[in-house]
This record gives C-alpha cells, structure tokens and sequence, in this order.
C-alpha cells in the first residue's frame, strides 16, 4: 500500500487482514503502469465510444460530401449536399422550426422545473406526491407518451378540447371560437408539440430540486431577519445562487432539444400539418435517411444540426464564465 | 432600569419534546449577555426564538418595549451573525454589507455610505470590493458583523460568531468583538459554548442546559458562587471537583457545624487543592497532565478522583503518594440531589 495512485494493490483497499493472498496474486504478474491500468479501466467505455460515436460521425462527416442510397457505391458530390440543403424549403422549414421550438420549449421547461423546485423542496405533507407527480412524466416511454398525447390532443373526443369547448355550443368553446386545431392547423401543431415538451421535465426538476436543497439555510435566514420580500429573496437570493446550475441546464437543454422533438413530431403530428409546420430538423434528417434514402443528404443536415449545437454550447458557455466566481465555495 | 430585550416565560417545543423551558432573562440596552451551555442545550434555539426564526409556544418575546411574539423576523429590528458567516457568494462585500439597507429599499448611494462606515467601524473598509470567496476567515467574520451593525438593530445576536476562526484570531477578534459592543450600544445576546470567551465577553452569563436556565450573573459571579453542579463542572477547565461531603477527605478548618452527610457535595476547583500540605488525606497520582507552566495531577483520593492544579515545576510522579488538602473557604457546598448550591449556615 505504499505506492501512490491508483495501482493494482490499491485496489485490494487498505483491509491488512486480506492483503496476503491478493497481494501474492497481484505481484506474480508483471505490474503495469498506471497509464495503461488506466487505459485498461476506460477500455469499454472507449470501444463505446469509437464503435458507436467516433465511427458513425467520421462516416457521416464523408457522407455529408457524397450522394448515397445504400443501393449504389456513394460518389462524390463535393458540397453540392449544402448547396441543395440552403435551397430546401423543407429544411428551411425544418431549421426555423427547430430554431423556434428551442427558443420557445427550452426557456418553458427549465421555467418551470425550477418554479416546480422551488414550490416542492420544502418537507410538507403533499410536497412528496406532487415531488413524484412533477418527475413522473419523464418516466413514460416516448412513444407511449406521445400516443398519450395524440388521443389528448384529438379534436373531436380528446379530453383537451373537450374541457376547452365545455359550455360552448357546437363544438365552439364558452366564447364562441374555435378551440385549438392541434393536428391540423400548423401554429396550434406547433404549439401542440412545446406543451408536450413542458412535462418531460422530471430530470431537470430532480437536479433543481437538489441544488435548491444544498443552498444554505442561513441565507434565507438572513434575509428574513433583513425583511426582504419574496421577490427579492428570489432575485437576490436563489436565483444568483441558483445561476450557475441553471445556465448548465439551459445548455444542456438547448442541444437535447433538436432531439426530443423527434418522437412527438414523428408520432403526434407526423412534421405537418402540411408541408412542414411540425418538422423539426432530427425528423427531417430521419425522413431523408430512412424514408427517402438519401444519406449523403441526411448526413448534411446532420452536420448543421451538430453546428448549431456546438454554437449553442459555446454561447452559452461564455454567459456561465461570467457566473465562475459566484459558486458558493464550500 | 430600560431594557433592550426581554423574555417573558419562553418555551420552546418541538411536538412533546421540549427545546426550551420557561425562560426569563432582561437585557439591558448596551448589556452584552452571553448564553453558555454545551451544544444540544437550546443556546442556539434561543436566539431563533429572539430572532423571529423559531415560534415561542409560550411565552412572549419583547424588544425596547414592543411585544415581538408575533412579529415576522423582519419587524423585529434585530440582526445576527450567524455561525458560518453567511455571506452571500455573488455579493461583493459592499453589497454584502449593504444587503439589509438595499431590500429596504434604501436608496443605493446611501447603502453604500453606510456600508462604508459599518466597515470602517469592524476594520474592513479596505475589503468592500472583493468577495467573500476572496476572504480569510477572520475577514469574512468582520465583514458578517459589519453587515449586522449597518442597520443600528434594537438586539444584535451572534451565534458561536468565533468558532469557525482559528484559536489565535478568537482571542484577537474576543477583544475586538468587546470593544465594538462597547460602541454599538445594543442590546447583545452572544451564544457560545466556549466558557472562556463567555468569562471574557460577558457583562453577564447564563448557564443554559436542557433547555433550562441553570444560573444568570456576572462572570465573577458564575466563578466563585455557580448555582448548580452543572454550572460548577461546566465552566472552568478541568472542572470542579465534586466530592461526597460524608467522604474521607474533610477540608482544612472546617467548622465543627458543616454538614458531614451524604445528602451533600464538597466542590472545589483544581487550583484550589493543596498537595503535600502536610495535612489531608492520601491520595494516588493516577494521571499527569502538563500544560506550560501548570501540571494537573489526576489523583485518587480514598476511591474518589480529585485532580489538583499544580506548578509543573515540582508536579508529582504517576503512582506517587501525596497528601491532599482543601481549605473551606474554597468550598463550594452543593444538595447531592437537586445539584443546588447550599450556601454554609
């Protein structure tokens, strides 16, 4: 147990009682040194990560440059993917609605995991089952969510319109208009697919919940001995303190959210009503590749989505720079 | 006699349990009271309750006059430091100080001012831009009492303010903290368990255990005169020693009065215990400790231990014997049951 770091008898643990015989075992075998104990360790995580990430990129990344159809050899094409993209109105299309779901759903979701969190952090008698409540919808599979959804969503008998249109006479709501056409009038679709979006927020809201919990009581304390109100114990207590975890979560966010617009896309509104109000760019990308097999097309919209990421991560990034010294040390 | 803060009957329960248990206790304006008691005590709890963080269940909580049992903590005009400082990590220092003023919607030229002064007042004036994150511990500490000085509150609470510095910043910061109460003028409630800052600090001292005031009175006071064993045992270091009074050992000119039965308790301190007096009884050194100067033997005095403060200069050997000998005037006569004082006849 003498050497430093994590070698082979390190990992016996410090039990001396033990120690002989794993010892005897360990030394019989020529030692290995700490760098390649470590590459040893990571070994399967990094076959994970070539054979199922690094791979699949460098191919998509010559792809995005060739025109392929899983039929014919894949020839060449230079940029002319790009060129074709810039010109679709499809992927046009597909970009905006993107752009404007991230804008919209990812601001709503982390709104209101964090109003969630800080309602629900307190021990209380009903705080645990609307805790679980809060986190619940994250737990249903995808598709079965967005099944869900599609009959909550159905205008004729869904339970949506059927609480909008109550009191209203024929199938029009309380105020004489016409209730929400979710699957077939394209900016209620639109809108259909944010609301499905805000309560999948179980993950964020468990993360919130803990760094509301870890913020020192005193402080709160404090300003209650200053009189401070609600609103400022708000914007000068939680959320400055708070920031830090929020910025990280608006990021995360930000990237996740060209993906998980895939499914209710795909299964609520099927990327109309027509043409493309609900296609977002992952289904776009999903149609070209696995509908209409043109993967050298896929593989460059793949590309765009992927810088619109990076660009995303390094906006935001430099805004959490600004909050690096305001970690509460501990 | 004008009073700055004052409990009338507090108590304190937790469902059955109870935390606190009819406390009465008048601080003067410009008194600094320290409340003593070894943690788990309810020191903390009490000032919660002064504070407006915790709810008396019974009991009324008063400030310069006005009836504060109901009040929210904020009403109360009190300020506190808390144990961990409690600054704000994305808050300079100015604006950590100027914290209270800002949510009271004092314009923000003004708070600066005023932190400015409250800074100079506790020597960190040249702090006010840098963060907390930036501070040493004692820095941080001035810059928590600046912050509860800022406002001029009617009580200033300080909860084990020195325990998170290391030994030699408490002892610099103890006199410091006694010469701004000086200044400050408030009615001050000092919560520790370190029975020389109490001794130190205080004007005056409670005892607090088990949610029981034990004894309130001025340090000289909780020194020669403790109320209870537990007060007698819990302050002075190592503590008093309590011995039956129908035991072997008989003080030196006792009068031929004193109770001899074993409804009684002799204490005396350490440095009150003669060794080779020449008279007393014998005892064995079990234990030696030295510390600088001072030894203190652990003896064993007709089966009852007795440690003794000596010079370590001519301190005893581990199994010598030596004879052990008390005056009566060190005396300290306590009830073997109830643990009170039992003043002579």
């Amino acid at each position: 147990m003498t050497r430093k770091g994590g070698g082979p008898e390190g990992l016996g643990g410090g039990t001396n009682y033990e120690a002989p015989r794993r010892h005897r075992w360990v030394a019989d075998r020529p030692r290995l040194s700490e760098r390649r104990w470590l590459l040893l360790m990571l070994a399967p995580f990094l076959v994970g990560v070539v054979v199922l990430v690094l791979v699949p990129f460098a191919v998509t990344m010559v792809l995005a440059f060739a025109d392929y159809d899983l039929v014919r050899a894949p020839r060449w094409i230079g940029p002319a993917n790009f060129v074709a993209l810039v010109r679709d109105p499809a992927f046009r299309a597909a970009l905006g609605n993107s752009l404007l779901f991230a804008a919209i759903a990812v601001p709503g979701r982390v709104l209101i995991a964090f109003g969630l969190a800080l309602l629900l952090h307190r021990r209380a008698r009903v705080a645990g089952t609307a805790r679980t409540a809060a986190a619940l919808p994250t737990a249903v599979p995808e598709v079965a969510y967005g099944l869900l959804f599609l009959w909550l969503f159905n205008p004729l008998y869904g339970p949506i319109n059927q609480i909008l249109t109550t009191g209203g006479t024929r199938g029009l709501t309380i105020f004489g208009r016409t209730p929400p056409q979710w699957l077939t009038d394209p900016q209620d679709a639109q809108a259909a697919i944010v609301i499905m979006s805000l309560f999948t927020i179980g993950e964020m809201f468990v993360i919130l919940l803990a760094a509301r919990r870890l913020l020192p009581r005193e402080a709160y304390e404090l300003a209650a001995i200053e009189d401070a109100t609600t609103w400022d114990v708000l914007r000068r207590v939680t959320l400055p303190l708070m920031a830090p975890v929020l910025a990280l979560l608006l990021i995360r966010d930000t990237v996740q959210s060209f993906q998980y617009s895939f499914v209710p896309t795909l299964v609520v509104t099927e990327g109309g009503p027509p043409p493309y109000a609900t296609t977002h760019l992952s289904l776009f990308i999903y149609r070209n590749a696995f509908e209409y097999l043109r993967y050298g097309y896929a593989a460059a919209a793949t590309l765009v989505m992927l810088a619109l990421t990076v660009a995303a991560v390094l906006v935001q990034w430099r805004l959490i720079r600004r909050y690096r010294s305001l970690r509460p040390e501990g | 006699m004008p009073y700055g803060l004052l409990l009338d009957g507090v108590g304190v329960a937790y469902g059955s349990t109870e935390v606190l248990h009819d406390i009465n206790l008048r601080v003067a304006k410009g008194e600094l009271l320290v409340v003593l008691g070894p943690s788990g005590a309810g020191k903390s709890t009490l000032l919660r309750v002064v504070a407006g963080l915790e709810p008396a269940t019974r009991g009324r909580v008063l400030i310069t006059g006005r009836d504060v049992t109901g009040l929210r903590p904020g009403r109360r005009n009190v300020s506190m430091v808390f144990q961990s400082f409690a600054l704000f990590p994305h808050l300079s220092v100015a604006e950590n100080i100027g914290f209270g003023l800002l949510v009271r919607d004092v314009p923000r030229a003004a708070a600066a001012e005023r932190a400015r002064l409250a800074a100079e007042a506790v020597g960190c004036a040249h702090l006010l831009d840098r963060r907390p994150g930036q501070l040493s511990g004692g820095e941080r500490q001035r810059v928590a009492l600046a912050r509860a000085l800022v406002r001029q509150p009617d009580v200033f609470l300080l909860d084990e303010p020195l325990s998170n510095l290391d030994l030699e910043l408490r002892v610099e910061m103890r006199a410091e903290l006694r010469a701004l109460h000086g200044r400050v003028g408030a009615a001050t409630v000092h919560v520790t368990h370190d029975q020389t800052e109490a001794l130190v600090l205080g004007d005056r001292i409670a005892v607090l255990r088990d949610g029981v005031i034990e004894q309130v009175g001025p340090p000289d006071e909780i020194w020669s005169r403790p109320a209870t064993t537990f007060v007698a045992r819990f302050v002075g270091s190592p503590a008093m020693n309590l011995l039956p009074a129908d035991g072997l050992l008989r003080p030196l000119g006792e009068p031929s009065d004193a109770p001899r039965g074993a409804d009684r308790l002799f204490g005396f301190r350490p440095e009150a215990v003669q060794l080779g007096w020449g008279e007393g009884e014998e005892g064995v050194v079990e234990r030696v400790d030295v510390v600088g100067d001072d030894a203190y033997a652990y003896l064993r005095v007709a089966g009852q231990p007795v440690v003794a403060r000596v010079r370590s200069g001519n301190r005893p050997a581990v199994g010598d014997k030596s004879l052990v000998a008390v005056w009566w005037s060190d005396v300290h006569l306590f009830d073997a049951a109830s643990g009170r004082r039992v003043d002579p006849p």
